[in-house]
């Protein structure tokens, strides 16, 4: 009896061995994703960047994961609310045992949840906050793929200099983006050495009237009106902008800094105040995008019906660059995919970067993110059929701007 | 033209403001409890007239009495769903009165903006509007057809609702037990079913206010946050329980708020109807038109 188990042993411990090997290679690498899934939170942004890492993953896992283990994500409900998106970071790392958190998409959440990545060494990819004080934090766990407000300002200002204005109010919501963006326009501008007057008004992101904020506008109107807003006050700010006939107008421009007009709610919401809308954005059709980028874009319509905009792109980068880094590492450890988000190049699905590793605004950023600037024509229109007035790395055209009539 | 566009633009927004608080202090008035989910029949209302206009396609003028139904099926459910146990019977329930219904109003509202959420989606939806005139100039005011149509509508209903407690049989009865639940008890009045249909009232004018909004204020799950947290200021402000009350404190906070957000500052518009509070609170507890005790019994 006690020969047949010692004979047995070599055989049991060979099959455990085996067993735990498996176990292992299948056990998921989980990565957390915090989104707001319900308001206050920007709930239109929040399943667009669902959409987009729900796509790189099943891309990553279709062929065969990383390191040989499936990719899982492990969602959580920011509601755009800072502390609840600090409290979704703390659980997702402390609870779920994530190696990085991603998704992020609201600036002053961002600015919360990445407090609790620096804190526990976690590396956090900020998937859409904009705000600049994201990156003149240098956290050394926080890299950014994503657009940044300096960017869009220097974007801004370059445009309404060709645009020949003289009075400029912007309407920006009361956010570290809104405010952020509405102050770095004001130094971009200053920079440029313009003679632009330009003022902005903060308003409630949760306010439902900006009749107020208007009627002045009405009184005196600007040569642009600017919004730096997210839906749903953005769609209500240009409802009442249009309503009241500020901008745009035959006097006035309306030029928005959010490139909110790719999202899918779009025109149920705001109909005839988005034609002839000048827009900042990230993403245009005619945009040359690398083969994964057609393929994510491809799959994003199959599933939804809906064009793809830059937030599924830059979603997916989000996770993409997260599992190349697990790549490169070969390990989930924090330190050795930090390292490798420094100094790997990547090129996913919007052309090649590299996270600069300057100090201040630049700070683990893709520093040249290419953005593009395109007015609205028709009501109802897709982004595809709109007017490009400006390509990657082109300089802004005003000659095919088209201004309502008197 | 900035201060008449100002003060008609206040007048407007005071009108909505005016819809939603004389539903709530109705159910102030009768019941003596606050309604923590006034906002959420609000919502309904402009969910069901922006889904049966769109969705069913029954067009906006029809969509209009689908919201009605639809919010005063709410308040009446509410009430026998959830405020009935207050005073039919169950004496024990009667001691913690006051905290039962903000718990169960509160958790309520949540309940609805999360199903609403879930079930129908967090896109905010835009209704489409009764008079298609984005803009119709009035002299030298800029409004839209559906603004006048609203405030019209408003103004209607609020008049409608006056000559309906003054002079219908059940206005009176709502009145009788507003002023005396027992006494009216006694003379007869089923006081329980004069509870329900404050509620179905209640809740039918907050869901009209959500639906001649939903043009002009996209409806989303939480869309109801807004006009409530002004109710609660306004029914206050008017004096708990006073109707007419609540119309002039409306009326006077959408013109404060329009003004003060010019010439203040737009930061600080929603501080102005809270600050009127506190100074009333201090000076006049009672409110603009409330009485100042109530002796019962």
């Amino acid at each position: 009896m006690s020969n047949n188990v010692l004979r047995l042993k070599p055989i049991v411990l060979a099959v455990a061995a085996t067993l735990s090997m498996v176990a292992s290679a299948a056990e998921p690498i989980k990565i957390g994703i915090s989104i707001a899934q319900s308001p206050p939170g920007s709930v239109v942004q929040g399943v667009q960047v669902k959409d987009g890492v729900e796509i790189a993953k099943d891309f990553v896992n279709k062929q065969g994961g990383v390191l040989g283990r499936p990719i899982q994500l492990v969602y959580e409900d920011s509601q755009g609310v800072p502390e609840k998106g600090r409290a979704a970071t703390e659980k997702l790392i402390t609870l779920d045992k994530v190696v990085a958190v991603t998704g992020g998409h609201q600036s002053s959440v961002c600015l919360a949840e990445m407090e609790v990545a620096k804190r526990y060494e976690i590396p956090y990819v900020n998937t859409n906050c904009w705000a600049d004080s994201i990156r003149e934090k240098s956290y050394k766990q926080v890299f950014n793929p994503g657009n940044y407000n300096s960017r869009v300002a220097a974007a801004m200002a370059e445009t309404l200099s060709q645009l020949g204005v003289k009075r400029v109010v912007a309407f920006a919501e009361n956010t570290d983006y809104g405010i952020g963006q509405a102050k770095a326009v004001a130094e971009a501008l200053k920079k440029k050495g313009t003679s632009i007057d330009y003022k902005y008004e903060v308003l409630d992101r949760a306010g439902k009237d900006f009749t107020p904020a208007v009627l002045p506008l009405r009184a005196n109107p600007p040569d642009a009106v600017l919004t730096m807003m997210l839906p749903p006050a953005a769609y209500i700010a240009m409802n009442q902008l249009y309503e009241q006939g500020v901008a745009p107008s035959s006097k006035t421009w309306l030029y928005d800094g959010g490139g909110i007009a790719d999202y899918p709610d779009f025109w149920q919401n705001v109909k005839e105040a988005g034609k002839y809308m000048i827009e900042f954005a990230l993403y245009h059709p005619q945009m040359t995008i690398p083969p994964l980028g057609k393929q994510v874009a491809e799959e994003y319509q199959k599933r939804t019906k809906n064009e793809p905009n830059r937030l599924i792109f830059q979603a997916a980068d989000s996770l993409f660059v997260l599992v190349d880094a697990i790549k490169q590492a070969k390990s989930t450890k924090s330190d050795a995919m930090i390292k490798a988000l420094e100094t790997s190049k990547f090129d996913f699905t919007r052309g090649p970067f590299q996270f600069s590793t300057q100090p201040g605004i630049s700070y683990h950023q893709w520093v040249d993110i290419p953005y593009v600037n395109y007015q609205i024509t028709e009501v109802g229109q897709p982004v595809s059929k709109t007017v490009l007035l400006q390509g990657p790395g082109q300089p802004v055209s005003t000659a095919k701007l088209v201004k309502p009539p008197k | 033209v900035l201060l008449l566009d100002l003060f008609v633009n206040g007048l407007i927004i005071g009108s909505y403001y005016a819809l939603m608080a004389v539903g709530l202090t109705l159910i102030f008035g009768v019941l003596r409890l606050v309604n923590f989910a006034h906002g959420e029949f609000y919502m309904v209302g402009a969910y069901a007239f922006t889904l049966a206009a769109v969705k069913l396609g029954t067009g906006p003028w029809l969509a209009i009495p689908f919201a009605l139904a639809a919010g005063a099926a709410l308040g009446w459910f509410t009430e026998r769903a959830l405020m009935r146990p207050l005073y039919s019977g169950y004496s024990s329930w009667g001691m913690m009165r006051d905290e039962y219904a903000v718990v169960v109003t509160f958790a309520f509202s949540l309940l609805l903006v999360n199903l609403v959420d879930k079930g129908i989606g967090p896109y905010p939806t835009r209704g489409p509007p009764l008079v298609n005139m984005p803009r119709l100039p009035v002299g030298p005011v800029m409004l839209s057809g559906q603004k006048i149509v609203a405030t019209a509508m408003g103004v209607a209903m609020i008049a409608g609702l006056g000559l309906f407690l003054r002079y219908s049989l059940w206005g009176r009865e709502i009145r009788a037990v507003a002023q005396n639940r027992f006494g009216a008890s006694l003379a007869g009045i089923d006081t329980a079913r004069v509870s329900s249909l404050v509620f179905a009232v209640s809740g039918a004018l907050a869901a009209l206010s959500g639906a001649l909004l939903a043009p002009i204020i996209n409806a989303s799950p939480d869309v109801g946050a807004f006009p409530a947290i002004k109710s609660y200021v306004i029914v206050v402000l008017g004096g708990m329980g006073s109707v007419a009350g609540s119309i002039v404190a409306s009326l006077a906070l959408g013109v404060l708020e329009s003004f003060g957000a010019v010439y203040i500052s737009y930061d600080y518009r929603d501080t102005f109807g809270l600050v009127i509070l506190i100074l009333v609170l201090l000076f006049r507890p009672q409110g603009l038109f409330g009485e100042k005790g109530r002796v019962v019994g």
